[in-house]
């Protein structure tokens, strides 16, 4: 008989259930809102002159705990300020092996590397995971940036860090559909 | 138009054009409950279940179809190779056979047997014997003891199973299916008229044709989380899918079983009797649904004791009071 | 295995007391060499400090048996047993795992657990990697709970190199850990359910419903740090990143609702078949456990009385009044019950906390700005924390490669492992559906266990 009462109480809560709506999206149609900080692939950045950010440095090639980033640095005249400047001559970044730490991000001093909101397309090649200099550059056009950058996250670890700066940047947070 | 009626009237014929229709009707419904089941559980999960092949999905079993027939036919190298390879298509067949008896209207049925309701039953209760074959053929430890637990499962409900289901036979004192319903339609339900056996009768049931049909919380022969696949792990492609159809064939004709012996059959206040009895058998099946996804899955020996030590008696405790009612009813 | 042998000699000196760096490590004394083969720097190596008081009230254990079965002796070995190799491929070893069971009939004579088939490195790969880098890797050894992983590791660099983590960050990583172990929990709930129920049953309708709990906490871990799972949050001295606008309100918002939706789930456990399939199944009584060296939801389930959050606090711990939840049974049942009332615990805890975020920077070191910036001094540590599988331990030696940025050491201690050591003691004489539900009941994570 208990197993009656439980089994009937049990149907009850999985009927409660079946009235709610589907919590999940129908995928590739539609989309949950995604954190202004979510992280999922990489682009290059230019500065207001339009001139390169990246010099070049290695600095994310070193840090990269997969070891996915390589620099060819490399010595120009820059056609903005007529100084020589270091600039990358190419950039790779492998997203097969990349984790998504964030580290190249937090060690770049001229913030030129960041996130973007969207991840990559899936590809059929391996060579399509590969991102080249033209992709992270067409990233920094054609995707949502995420919202660090190096200048945001050594603020925000900034051991000085008062409590009257304690005013948050852009970070808004998405709301939760399932919590309601 | 007369020559052709006279021509239907001809057992053999008869037998094969109503056999074919419900045998094609049968697997297409199938098909559907299969999108059905999907929806449904998508739902009680906060999911929204198939929803790319066709407008809500509807397409989806087509497609499940064609990709099990596109899968490879895999026979593992020490299979017993006729054994496997007859074991989903004799399982099916007995899935199927049951449908035979299966009264949808007073005119749809391919058979009125006399003894319909002994041959439904002993042909349902030989489906766990071909599965058996496929999972010792297969020569896969898993398959083994998914088919041994599905024999002594198979073994163990039949009893209960079959107790449960003469109650309905001696209060209409038939074993003819066609001949129960009518006799439910002039003395009302046997599922609550008269009062007492008939209910649990149906209950207890239901509660077999769930094992019997493998269903949880008595899926043990098939325990996904411990035995991969059960009896049916080492079947690829359509061989597969005939196991599984023959699973849900199995239980959408017990729940028409129940539908029939205890609820009425095709009676029904209004309209066509056929849709009665489509509706019950549909409710029952959903029934037998939403307790698979709610319930845990017993141990094997807890699902033995079960059988052996409330069902069993209870089951004969049930006859025995149908029939001191019978008795004094007189 | 840590807190069984140690001796109760090691008295906690004031001395070690007062040692200024590292106030939230605790330390479990040992008296034995912890140096592998050669010293790592010239120079004496400090000894491990005491700051946490050892259990004494330990029963002396039992006899050890090295391989525990049912009696062998009346099976004929090549004809009555049959074995069958649960995994590496099987639905229900949670990851690579595999255990090589002998059945009679139903019933297990002889278990042999065979670990080591996601055995990745790491340990050795974080001798080369300097100690900014190793926070990711390491987020990928227990891949349900990351960021306690995180924690314990950088809890181990803290404490090597003395920086003082402060509070904000200290009261942050409390709540993150909490947070982290609701999820954890919950998705233990739900693959205990699957492994009771089945794929095509009630246990995935359980798993289905905590997934969706479960998101809603990832989903604060995506606005809180970018990332749904391998965070990267945490770093020497503090976090990366800041708690943004309205979180602590999105956090109440959906801790209130899992509270909420718990009560409903629970009541599904209550069906008689759950106590069936779990009750006096899988009994580990407390001798075996601190043999063992089980740790975490199993020890308490066991019936010992044992949490590093309350026993040697770090983070915020000492802060908050922590219940802690200890079942006597031992079986599978109180190991559900335990981690069934510590997720409400830590529900509690987290919007309690969350509250009080004290107001300030959220890390003591500069911001990392290149690589090797973190030098490890030389020196050895052993820091343990409570993860939701039990205590991590993460024991360090440092001054190795990278001009001393790299650990010379990194060793883990997980408390999967000894959780996947309980499998021969429990198994025999048990039936396979037994098996499952026992090992869903341990909740080991393969990563952590091979590492």
């Amino acid at each position: 008989m208990g197993y009656f009462i439980a089994t009937v109480d049990s149907l009850w809560t999985t009927f409660k259930q079946a009235l709610r709506e589907p919590t999940t999206v129908n995928y590739p149609f539609e989309q949950r809102e995604r954190a202004p900080r979510i992280r999922a692939s990489f682009a290059l950045t230019h500065d207001a002159n339009g001139e390169e950010n990246c010099i070049g440095c290695k600095k994310c090639e070193n840090v990269c705990p997969s070891e996915v980033i390589t620099v060819v640095a490399g010595k120009r005249t820059s056609p903005v300020t007529n100084k020589g400047r270091g600039y990358a001559d190419d950039f790779t970044l492998n997203l097969q092996a990349c984790i998504i730490c964030e580290l190249c991000v937090q060690v770049c001093p001229t913030d030129a590397i960041i996130m973007t909101q969207e991840q990559e397309k899936p590809t059929f090649s391996r060579e399509g995971l590969t991102l080249t200099m033209d992709k992270l550059y067409a990233n920094e056009k054609q995707k949502r940036w995420a919202w660090a950058n190096a200048t945001v996250l050594w603020d925000q670890q900034d051991p000085e860090r008062g409590a009257e700066k304690k005013e948050e940047p852009s970070a808004e947070t998405t709301s939760s559909e399932g919590a309601s | 138009m007369n020559e052709a009626l006279e021509l239907l009237a001809n057992p053999w014929i008869h037998g094969f054009v109503f056999g074919a229709v419900i045998v094609t009707a049968l697997m297409s419904v199938t098909a559907y409950i299969t999108w059905f089941e999907r929806k449904f559980a998508a739902r009680l999960h906060s999911r929204m279940g198939p929803t790319m092949v066709g407008p809500k999905g509807l397409l989806q079993p087509i497609a499940d179809g064609l990709k099990m027939i596109q899968k490879e036919d895999i026979v593992p190298r020490d299979a017993d190779r006729l054994l496997f390879n007859a074991a989903p298509a004799i399982t099916l067949f007995f899935a199927l056979a049951v449908a035979a008896v299966i009264p949808f209207s007073p005119g749809l049925l391919a058979s009125n047997l006399d003894i319909g309701v002994l041959y439904a039953l002993a042909v349902s209760g030989l489906m766990g014997f071909p599965v058996w074959v496929g999972a010792w053929a297969s020569n896969n430890k898993y398959a083994l003891f998914g088919g041994m637990r599905a024999v002594a499962q198979a073994i163990s409900y039949e009893i209960p199973m079959v107790l449960s289901a003469l109650v309905p036979v001696v209060l209409a004192g038939s074993l003819s299916i066609g001949q129960i319903v009518e006799y439910q339609i002039e003395h009302g339900w046997f599922a609550f008229w008269p009062p007492g056996p008939g209910i649990f009768a149906f209950v207890l049931f239901m509660l077999t044709a769930l094992a019997e049909g493998n269903r949880i919380p008595f899926d043990i022969p098939e325990a996904e989380s411990e035995l991969v696949a059960g009896p049916t792990t080492e079947y690829t492609g359509i061989k597969f899918g005939l196991f599984a159809s023959a699973e849900y064939i199995h239980s959408l004709l017990a729940s028409a079983l129940g539908a029939a012996l205890f609820l009425g059959g095709w009676d029904g206040p209004f309209g066509i009797p056929v849709f009665w009895m489509l509706l019950k058998t549909c409710m029952l099946f959903v029934g037998v649904t939403w307790i698979r996804w709610t319930l845990l899955r017993f141990r094997s020996d807890q699902l033995m004791a079960l059988c052996w030590v409330y069902l069993v008696p209870g089951a004969l405790g049930l006859l025995l009071i149908t029939g001191l009612y019978v008795h004094v009813r007189g | 295995m840590a807190v069984a042998e140690t001796p109760p000699a090691a008295p906690v000196t004031p001395a070690a007391q007062a040692t200024p760096i590292a106030p939230v490590t605790q330390v479990a004394a040992s008296t034995g060499p912890l140096v592998p083969s050669g010293p790592p720097r010239d120079g004496p190596i400090p000894p491990i400090r005491a700051a946490r008081t050892p259990r004494t009230d330990c029963k002396p254990t039992k006899a050890f048996v090295p391989e525990p079965h049912l009696d062998l002796s009346t099976y004929e070995a090549d004809a009555d047993l049959m074995t069958l190799s649960l995994g590496p491929q099987h639905p229900s070893t949670h990851g690579v795992f595999r255990v090589v069971l002998y059945l009679d009939g139903e019933q297990i004579v002889k278990a042999v657990p065979y670990p080591g088939y996601l055995h990745r490195g790491v340990e050795k790969l974080c001798e080369k990697l300097m100690a900014s880098n190793i926070t990711p890797i390491i987020d990928k050894n227990d891949y349900v709970a990351p960021m306690t992983n995180e924690q314990a590791v950088n809890m181990a660099f803290e404490s090597l190199m003395g920086v003082e983590v402060p509070v904000r960050a200290r009261y942050l990583r409390t709540v993150l850990a909490e947070t982290q172990r609701v999820a954890s929990h919950l998705l233990w709930l739900g693959t205990f359910g699957m492994d009771l129920g089945g794929a095509l049953g009630g246990g995935t309708s359980l798993f289905m419903w905590c997934f969706r709990e479960r998101e809603l906490i990832l989903d604060l871990f995506e606005n809180l740090t970018g990332c749904r799972f391998h965070y990267n949050t945490h770093t020497v001295g503090g976090n990366r990143h800041d708690v943004p606008a309205g979180w602590p309100e999105m956090l109440h918002r959906t801790l209130g609702a899992i509270d909420e939706r718990l009560d409903q789930y629970l009541g599904m456990l209550e069906h008689p078949i759950f106590s069936a399939r779990t009750k006096g199944v899988g009994v580990i009584d407390a001798d075996l456990a601190l043999e063992l060296g089980l740790t975490g939801p199993l020890l308490r389930a066991s019936g010992v009385d044992h949490d590093l959050r309350r026993d040697a606090p770090y983070h915020a711990y000492a802060e908050v009044d922590l219940k802690v939840f200890v079942e006597d049974a031992g079986d599978c049942w109180a190991r559900s019950k335990v981690r069934i009332e510590e997720m409400r615990e830590s529900i509690r805890i987290s919007r309690i906390l969350v509250d009080n975020l004290p107001p300030g920077p959220i890390c003591s070191t500069k911001p990392l700005k290149m690589v090797g910036q973190h030098k490890l001094p030389p020196g050895q540590v052993y820091v343990g924390i409570e993860t939701p599988r039990g205590e991590l331990g993460t024991w360090l030696i440092g001054g190795g490669a990278n001009k001393g940025s790299s650990p010379y050491r990194l060793k883990i201690r997980s408390p999967s492992l000894h959780a996947c050591a309980v499998i021969p003691y429990v198994l025999p004489g048990c039936s396979l559906s037994d098996a499952i539900a026992i090992l869903g009941s341990l909740d080991p994570v393969m990563g952590e266990v091979d590492r």
